[in-house]
C-alpha cells in the first residue's frame, strides 16, 4: 500500500467516524445555525465546549490528537552521555555486590498486649466529627492499627448522611503533615507545656487583680457545648474578660439579616426536600456552608425526572457549582442581588402577596436584569406557596437576607422549607464587626494577654485593621494553631495545636445534634488541645481533654449508667436527643423592614465592582498547605495550585486582558498583582478574587507557600464581599495557569468532541418518543461486531457502575475521596501544568450557550472498564488484562511503562507515573497510606480500579460467611463520598440491584458508544427543568434563555 | 621472528568458541536453575529467633492449637504473632525463672514489642489473605510444612507465582475438613482426588486467578 492509500484510508475513516450520528450533532457550529432539532426549541443542541479556546476554535484545538498532553514527556534532567555512563556502571557494581549480600534481615515486630479490638490487618471505623465554622460534620474514619487513613461521612450524622466534602476527605493528608508546628515555644525558646501553664498561672494571678479586664480570648466560632462551659468558668473567675469570634469567612449577613426581619438574631435551616422551586440569592447552597451535604441530598432527590422534579434558579455574579445546577442562571453583580430582590418583592406584592405590601414600595434602582425573567421567576414562586425557598448568600449584605426571610415568611415556605432556630452558640456575629472592637481595645492599651485560637487572624483579618501591628501592642500573646504561620509569627507563644484527628472534642451540627470528637490518633508531635489551652485560665490546664470532656457531660447527664451511654455515644458519633427545635411562630413586621432596608439599598458607589469568594479548596486559606487540594481542579475553572482574577470575556476584551495576563487589581489604594483569567458565565464589570492563596509568612509550609495571590490584602472591614471603585489594569507580564481543562480529551483525531452529555427539560424526557430519547438510543444498545461478546452472566458478579449526570454537581469530592483511597500522588503544579496529573477522576465539564444562558453539565470520567478495552490490545506484557468479572485489571509489578495503553484508550484515564514522587514522602506521611494499595513508583501506568480492594476484602469476608454480596454493602470510594450519591457501583448480574436499574433507565447512554467499546460505567443523561415561560422556541438560539436586554 | 599464530592455536580458538557459545547458553540457563534453587528461594534454612521458641515442644509435645497463638489467622489478612502478652498467658506460671525466656519478660515488663525474624514473605505488591485460606480447608501444613517437627523455623515451600497458581488452578490436592485445618497428620481417607473434589464443593471452594485477586 502506498502512501497515499493510506492517507486515502484515514479519510475514509475519519469520514466514517463523522457520519455517525453522535458525532453529526457536535459539529453544528455554537452559534447563528438553525438548531438540529427542527425548530423544537426547548431543545438544548449547542456544541459545549470547555474552556473559551475551544469555543472559539471550529477545528481541532492544537495538540489534542496527541497521546499525551503538550510538554507531559519533556524530560527535565539534563544528564551527560558521560554522566549517565558513570551512574550505569555505578549502579551495576552496586547491583552486583547488592545481590551476592545476605538478603534482609526482616523483623515483625508484634504487640506487646493486644487491644481487644484490634485484628491486626483489618481496619476499624471509629465515628467522630470535624467543626468547621462551629459546626461540626459527622464523620467515620478508617484506622488500621491506629492509624487514621480514610475518612467516610456518618451515616448517621444528619448533617453527613455519609457523604463527605472534598476539604472533608482531605483532612487525612493535613494530620499527617510534615510541615505543622511541631514545638511549643515562646518567641524563639522551646517551653514545656508545664512550663508555660506555671506562667499562666502566675499571669492569671495578675489578671484576676482587676477582674481580667486585660483578657480577651478571640475564638473561631464554636457551638461545643465543652468550649462553652469552660468559657462560662473563665468568665466567672474574669468576669472583665471577653471572648471574640472570628472567621473571615463568617456567615454574619444571615444573622443580621434575620434580626432585621424577625427581631432577633436567629440562623435560618434549610430543608429542600420539600422545595419545588429553589431561588438561590448568590447562594453557592451546594458547596458551601455546614448543611451543605445534606442539602446536595435532598437537592438531587428531588431532581429525579418526574413531574415532582424541582426547579433551581440562581442569581450570581461567577458561576459556581450551585449555579452550574441551576434550570435558569441570571448573572448579576453581587451588589445588585439587593435591588434585584427588592424587584422580586414588589412584583410578588403586586401578584396578591399582601404580606409584601409594605415592601412594594423598595426602590430597586435602575433595573440592570432581564424583567421577563423576574416576572417569570415570581410567578413560578407565587403558584409553589408553601413549597418555594430563597436562599440568601452568606456574602450578601444582611438586608438581602432580610428581604429573603421576608419572601420566604410571605410564600408560607418558613417551617416548610425553611426554618428559623435561636443561634447555637452565645455570639453569633464573628465577622469583621466583633473583631473591630477587639482591634479597637487593642490600640487603646487596654489588652494584656490575648489567646488566640481563631484560624490564622492576621492573614484573614481585614487588611484595614493590620491586625499584626496591632499584635505588637499586646503584652502578652498566645496563638493556637496547627502552622507556623503568619499569626503565629506576631504573636509571643505559639501552642502547637492538635489536629481534628488527633482531638477530643464536641460540636454541634446545624440542627443542634452534638457529636464527641473523639481521636483517632496520640498527637503525632504533642499538639496541645483547645480545651487544654482554655482550661488553664481556671487553673485545670493540666486535667487533660478527655477528662475534662467526660466530667462535662456526665455533669449534664441524668439517669442511668453514664459509662455505657458514653461508649454509646461515642461509637454512633451522636448525642441522641441534642437537636435544638427551631423557633416557631416567626413574624415580619413588613412596614419596620422597609424602613429598615431601604436606605441599605441604595446604591451610592460607582466603577468596577470588586467581589470576594471563599475558595472552595482552601477555604480560607486555613488548608492551604493541603497538596490533595491545591492540585484538585477548581470545580469550575479547573484551575489547580492558584488562584486568579476572574473575570468576564467582555470586561476582560474591553481592558485588553486575556487568560495568563498579571493585572494589577487596585481598590482603596491598595493592591495586588494577580494573573486574569476569562471565566465563562461571569458577570461584566466585576472582578472576582478568592482567598486563602498568597502565603507568604516565614514558617507558611512548603505547599502552601508562594501559591497564587493573597486577594485578603485588599478586603476591608466595611465591605468584606463586593464593593465597587476597583480598577484592574494591565501590567504587561504574563503568568503560566496549570488548568486542567483540556488536558485528556476524549478525541480520536483532535477534532471537538462531541457532547458527552444530552441535556433535556423535563417535558420532553417524560415524554417517551420524544427527541430526548432519539438522542440517546443512538448512543447505547448492541453495536454489530464480528466478536462474539464474551458471556459473564454465570460469573458471581458483573461489576458495574453508574453515573447520574442529573445529580453530579461536580464538586470533586469523589476526586480527593479515590486520592486518599487508592494512595494517589501528588505532581505539583510544574507537572500539571505539563499534563502528568495523577488524580484517576477527572470531572469535565461542559458548557453551552453564552455567557448569559450559559449552562454546565460535569461529567466525573474514570476507566470505564470497557469489555473490549482497547488498552488491553497493545500492552506487550499483558500487565493490563481483563477479569472473569468484567474488571479491566491494572498489574503494576507487570508493568514496564511504554504507554501504549494509554495511546490506545479512547476515554483518556490513565495516568502515568513520569517521576517518583514518593520519593519525597516523610516517615510520617507513609502512616496515612492505605495498606490496601500497592504504592505505584516512577514507570507505572495506573488508573480506576473499581476499588479492587474493597471488592476482594467484601468477597473475602462474605465467602467466610458462606453468602455473596448484597447490593449496596459495597461502596467504592467515589460512591461513598459522593454527597447526592449520583455514584452507584454493583452487579449487573443481580437484576434487582440499584446500579442495574440505572443502566436500564431511558436517561442511559454510553461514552463514546459508536467505537464498540461497552464501557461497564453508563451514565445517566441531565435533564433540565426549565420554566416553560422562560424558553421562546425561535429560530436562532435553539431554546436560549431570553439575555440580558430583552427587558419587558 | 616466528609465525603470530602456530597449528595449535587452532584447536585453542576451537575450544574458545566452544566456551562463549556454552557460556551465552550457559549463564542463563545455570541462572535460571540457579533460582530454583531451594538456597535462592530462602527454603531450607532455619531460621534464628531472638528466643529459642521451639514449635516442636509446644505443638506436638504440648498439643496447643496454632490458633492459640496465631488467633487471627482465620479472621484477617495475617496470621498474628502473638503479643508478649499471650506468651505470658502461660509462661508467668511455668518456666517463668528461665533464662530462655528473659526477653520475653523484658519486653512485657518495659512494653517494647519482641523482634521476630521473618520467615515467610510475599512481595509487597502481593496481598495474601489468610483467613479466606483457613476458612476454606486449606490446611497449615499445605504452606508451611511440619512446622511441628521444626526445631527452627523454616521455608517449606516456594511461594512463587507458579506454585500458588498451581494450587488456585487445582486446588483438590490441598483441600480438607475445615475442622482438620491445623492437624499436621491429615491424610485424606480414599482417593485424593476423589476427596479433594467433594471437599471444593462442601466447602464451597472457588478459586479464583484473576490478577487483582493478589494483585492491587
Amino acid at each position: 500500500m502506498s502512501c497515499d492509500d493510506n492517507k486515502d484510508a484515514r479519510t475514509k475513516d475519519r469520514d466514517r467516524r463523522r457520519s455517525l450520528p453522535v458525532v453529526d450533532k457536535s459539529v453544528a457550529p455554537a452559534k447563528g445555525a438553525a438548531p438540529a432539532d427542527g425548530g423544537n426549541g426547548l431543545w438544548r443542541s449547542q456544541r459545549p465546549w470547555r474552556s473559551i479556546d475551544e469555543r472559539d476554535r471550529q477545528g481541532a484545538m492544537p495538540g489534542a490528537a496527541n497521546e499525551f498532553p503538550a510538554g507531559t514527556m519533556d524530560v527535565d534532567d539534563n544528564v551527560s552521555r558521560r554522566g549517565f555512563m558513570q551512574l550505569l556502571s555505578v549502579s551495576t557494581a552496586v547491583a552486583t555486590v547488592g545481590a551476592a549480600c545476605q538478603k534482609p534481615n526482616e523483623k515483625i515486630v508484634p504487640f506487646v498486649r493486644r487491644p481487644e479490638e484490634v485484628t491486626p490487618g483489618n481496619p476499624l471505623h471509629f465515628a467522630t466529627a470535624y467543626a468547621l465554622e462551629g459546626y461540626g460534620s459527622g464523620l467515620l474514619v478508617e484506622s488500621h492499627e491506629g492509624r487514621p487513613t480514610k475518612i467516610e461521612g456518618n451515616p448517621a450524622h444528619p448533617q453527613t448522611i455519609g457523604a463527605t466534602t472534598a476539604i472533608e476527605q482531605a483532612l487525612i493528608l493535613g494530620l499527617y503533615d510534615d510541615d505543622r508546628a511541631k514545638q511549643l515555644r515562646q518567641g524563639v525558646t522551646p517551653i514545656a507545656w508545664r512550663s508555660l501553664l506555671g506562667q499562666i498561672n502566675a499571669n492569671n494571678a495578675k489578671l484576676a487583680e482587676n477582674r481580667g479586664a486585660g483578657l480577651r480570648f478571640l475564638t473561631a466560632p464554636t457551638t461545643s457545648p465543652l468550649l462553652l462551659d469552660l468559657r462560662r468558668r473563665i468568665l466567672e473567675r474574669f468576669p472583665q474578660a471577653k471572648f471574640v469570634s472570628y472567621s473571615s469567612v463568617a456567615d454574619d449577613g444571615a444573622v443580621d439579616g434575620a434580626r432585621m426581619a424577625f427581631g432577633k438574631p436567629m440562623v435560618p435551616r434549610h430543608r429542600l426536600g420539600s422545595a419545588d422551586v429553589i431561588l438561590s440569592l448568590d447562594s453557592d447552597f451546594l458547596a458551601e456552608g455546614p448543611e451543605q451535604t445534606r442539602l446536595s441530598r435532598e437537592f438531587a432527590a428531588r431532581r429525579e425526572p418526574s413531574p415532582r422534579m424541582s426547579r433551581l434558579y440562581v442569581v450570581e455574579p461567577a458561576v459556581t457549582v450551585t449555579g452550574a445546577m441551576a434550570d435558569h442562571r441570571l448573572r448579576m453583580q453581587g451588589t445588585e442581588v439587593g435591588s434585584f430582590v427588592a424587584g422580586l418583592c414588589s412584583v410578588l406584592a403586586s401578584r396578591g402577596l399582601e404580606k409584601l405590601a409594605p415592601l412594594a414600595s423598595l426602590s430597586h434602582g435602575e433595573r440592570k436584569w432581564d424583567m421577563k425573567w423576574l416576572v417569570a421567576l415570581a410567578g413560578d414562586l407565587e403558584r409553589h406557596r408553601g413549597s418555594s425557598l430563597v436562599i440568601a448568600g452568606c456574602r450578601q449584605p444582611p438586608a438581602v437576607h432580610a428581604l429573603a426571610a421576608a419572601l420566604n415568611a410571605a410564600l408560607g415556605n418558613v417551617g416548610v422549607t425553611v426554618e428559623y432556630g435561636a443561634p447555637l452558640t452565645p455570639d453569633p456575629l464573628s465577622g469583621p464587626a466583633p473583631l473591630a472592637a477587639l482591634a479597637q481595645d487593642i490600640a487603646a492599651g487596654a489588652v494584656d494577654t490575648l489567646v488566640i485560637t481563631a484560624a490564622n487572624p492576621v492573614y484573614t483579618a481585614p487588611a484595614d485593621f493590620k491586625f499584626a501591628k496591632l499584635l505588637e501592642r499586646v503584652p502578652n500573646s498566645i496563638y493556637f494553631g496547627l502552622n507556623e504561620d503568619e499569626t503565629a509569627a506576631a504573636c509571643k507563644v505559639m501552642v502547637p495545636a492538635a489536629h481534628a484527628l488527633e482531638t477530643w472534642g464536641d460540636v454541634r451540627a446545624t440542627d443542634g445534634t452534638v457529636s464527641i470528637i473523639q481521636p483517632l490518633i496520640a498527637p503525632l508531635w504533642g499538639g496541645i488541645q483547645e480545651a487544654e489551652l482554655y482550661a488553664a485560665f481556671i487553673g485545670e490546664g493540666d486535667v487533660g481533654a478527655n477528662k475534662l470532656l467526660r466530667r462535662y457531660w456526665q455533669g449534664q447527664f441524668k439517669g442511668g449508667e453514664f459509662d455505657a451511654h458514653w461508649e454509646r455515644w461515642l461509637a454512633d458519633g451522636i448525642v441522641p436527643d441534642t437537636g435544638v427545635a427551631a423557633e416557631g411562630g416567626v413574624a415580619v413586621d413588613g412596614a419596620a423592614l422597609a424602613q429598615t432596608v431601604a436606605p441599605l439599598l441604595t446604591r451610592t458607589k460607582s466603577g468596577m465592582e470588586i467581589a470576594f469568594v471563599v475558595d472552595p479548596k482552601l477555604y480560607d486559606g486555613r488548608f492551604a498547605n493541603n497538596a490533595w487540594l491545591q492540585e484538585l481542579p477548581h470545580p469550575i475553572t479547573k484551575l489547580t495550585w492558584d488562584n486568579a482574577a476572574m473575570l468576564s470575556e467582555t470586561t476582560a476584551k474591553a481592558l485588553g486582558i486575556e487568560t495568563g495576563d498579571i493585572v494589577e487589581v487596585t481598590y482603596r489604594d491598595r493592591h495586588v498583582d494577580a494573573p486574569a483569567m476569562i471565566v465563562p458565565g461571569h458577570v461584566d464589570d466585576t472582578v472576582t478574587l478568592p482567598l486563602g492563596y498568597g502565603r507568604t509568612g516565614v514558617g507558611v509550609g512548603g505547599v502552601a507557600k508562594d501559591v497564587g495571590f493573597n486577594a485578603g490584602a485588599l478586603r476591608t472591614s466595611d465591605n468584606p464581599w463586593y464593593d465597587r471603585g476597583a480598577t484592574v489594569a494591565k501590567t504587561g507580564r504574563r503568568f503560566k495557569f496549570a488548568i486542567t481543562q483540556d488536558h485528556w480529551t476524549m478525541s480520536p483525531d483532535g477534532r471537538v468532541i462531541p457532547p458527552p452529555a444530552v441535556e433535556g427539560p423535563i417535558e420532553e424526557v417524560l415524554k417517551r418518543d420524544s427527541k430526548f430519547h432519539e438522542e440517546i438510543e443512538v448512543r447505547r444498545g448492541p453495536l454489530p461486531t464480528i466478536h462474539e461478546p464474551v458471556d459473564y452472566s454465570k460469573q458471581a458478579y458483573k461489576w458495574a457502575m453508574s453515573i447520574d449526570l442529573n445529580k453530579c454537581t461536580g464538586c470533586s469530592a469523589c476526586v480527593v475521596a479515590c486520592v486518599s483511597e487508592n494512595n494517589i500522588n501528588v505532581v505539583g503544579k510544574e507537572n500539571v501544568w505539563r499534563g502528568r496529573e495523577m488524580q484517576w477522576i477527572r470531572v469535565d465539564r461542559y458548557f453551552s450557550g453564552n455567557d448569559d444562558s450559559l449552562s454546565m453539565i460535569t461529567q466525573p470520567l474514570m476507566c470505564v472498564h470497557c469489555e473490549t478495552a482497547p488498552c488491553e490490545y497493545v500492552c506487550p506484557v499483558n500487565a493490563t488484562v481483563h477479569s472473569d468479572e468484567g474488571l479491566n485489571e491494572m498489574v503494576y509489578n507487570r508493568c514496564i511503562g511504554t504507554r501504549y495503553c494509554s495511546n490506545n484508550c479512547p476515554y483518556k484515564v490513565r495516568r502515568f507515573n513520569y517521576l517518583n514522587y514518593i520519593a519525597d514522602y516523610t516517615a510520617v506521611r507513609e502512616l496515612g497510606m492505605n495498606p490496601d494499595v500497592t504504592v505505584r513508583t516512577r514507570g507505572i501506568m495506573e488508573k480506576c480500579t473499581y476499588c479492587v480492594q474493597r471488592i476482594e476484602r467484601k468477597r473475602i469476608s462474605t465467602r467466610i460467611e458462606g453468602r455473596t454480596i448484597a447490593d449496596g454493602e459495597l461502596e467504592t470510594a467515589c460512591q461513598q463520598s459522593c454527597p447526592t450519591r449520583a455514584i452507584v457501583f454493583g452487579s449487573l448480574n443481580d437484576a434487582s440491584s440499584k446500579v442495574s436499574q440505572q443502566h436500564a433507565d431511558p436517561r442511559r447512554y454510553d461514552l463514546l458508544h459508536e467505537i464498540g467499546t461497552r464501557p461497564r460505567t453508563a451514565y445517566l443523561a441531565r435533564v433540565r427543568n426549565p420554566n416553560p415561560e422562560l424558553h421562546v422556541p425561535d429560530a436562532h438560539g435553539a431554546g436560549q434563555e431570553h439575555g440580558k436586554g430583552e427587558h419587558e | 621472528m616466528g609465525p603470530l599464530f602456530r597449528p595449535r592455536h587452532n584447536t585453542l580458538a576451537l575450544i574458545s568458541l566452544f566456551v562463549v557459545a556454552a557460556g551465552a547458553a550457559g549463564v542463563p540457563a545455570g541462572l535460571m536453575v540457579y533460582a530454583r534453587t531451594p538456597y535462592a528461594r530462602g527454603m531450607q534454612d532455619p531460621i534464628e529467633q531472638p528466643v529459642q521458641f521451639d514449635h516442636r515442644h509446644h505443638t506436638r509435645d504440648e498439643g496447643i492449637d496454632c490458633r492459640y497463638c496465631h488467633n487471627t489467622v482465620d479472621k484477617s489478612p495475617a496470621a498474628g504473632i502473638p503479643a508478649t502478652q499471650l506468651c505470658l498467658n502461660c509462661h508467668s506460671q511455668v518456666w517463668n525463672k528461665s533464662p530462655i525466656l528473659e526477653p520475653v519478660r523484658q519486653s512485657f515488663i518495659q512494653n517494647k514489642p519482641m523482634e521476630w525474624r521473618r520467615v515467610y514473605k510475599v512481595p509487597e505488591f502481593v496481598y495474601f489473605n489468610h483467613s479466606i485460606h483457613v476458612n476454606k480447608g486449606v490446611g497449615c501444613v499445605s504452606c508451611h510444612g511440619r512446622v511441628d517437627q521444626m526445631a527452627a523455623v523454616e521455608k517449606a515451600t516456594p511461594l512463587t507465582m507458579s506454585w500458588c497458581l498451581e494450587c488456585h488452578r487445582r486446588p483438590e490436592a490441598n483441600l480438607r475438613p475445615v475442622e482438620e485445618v491445623v492437624n499436621m497428620d491429615w491424610k485424606p481417607d480414599g482417593d485424593p482426588v476423589a476427596v479433594g473434589r467433594e471437599l471444593a464443593a462442601k466447602n464451597d471452594v472457588h478459586t479464583r486467578t484473576s490478577c487483582t485477586t493478589c494483585h492491587r
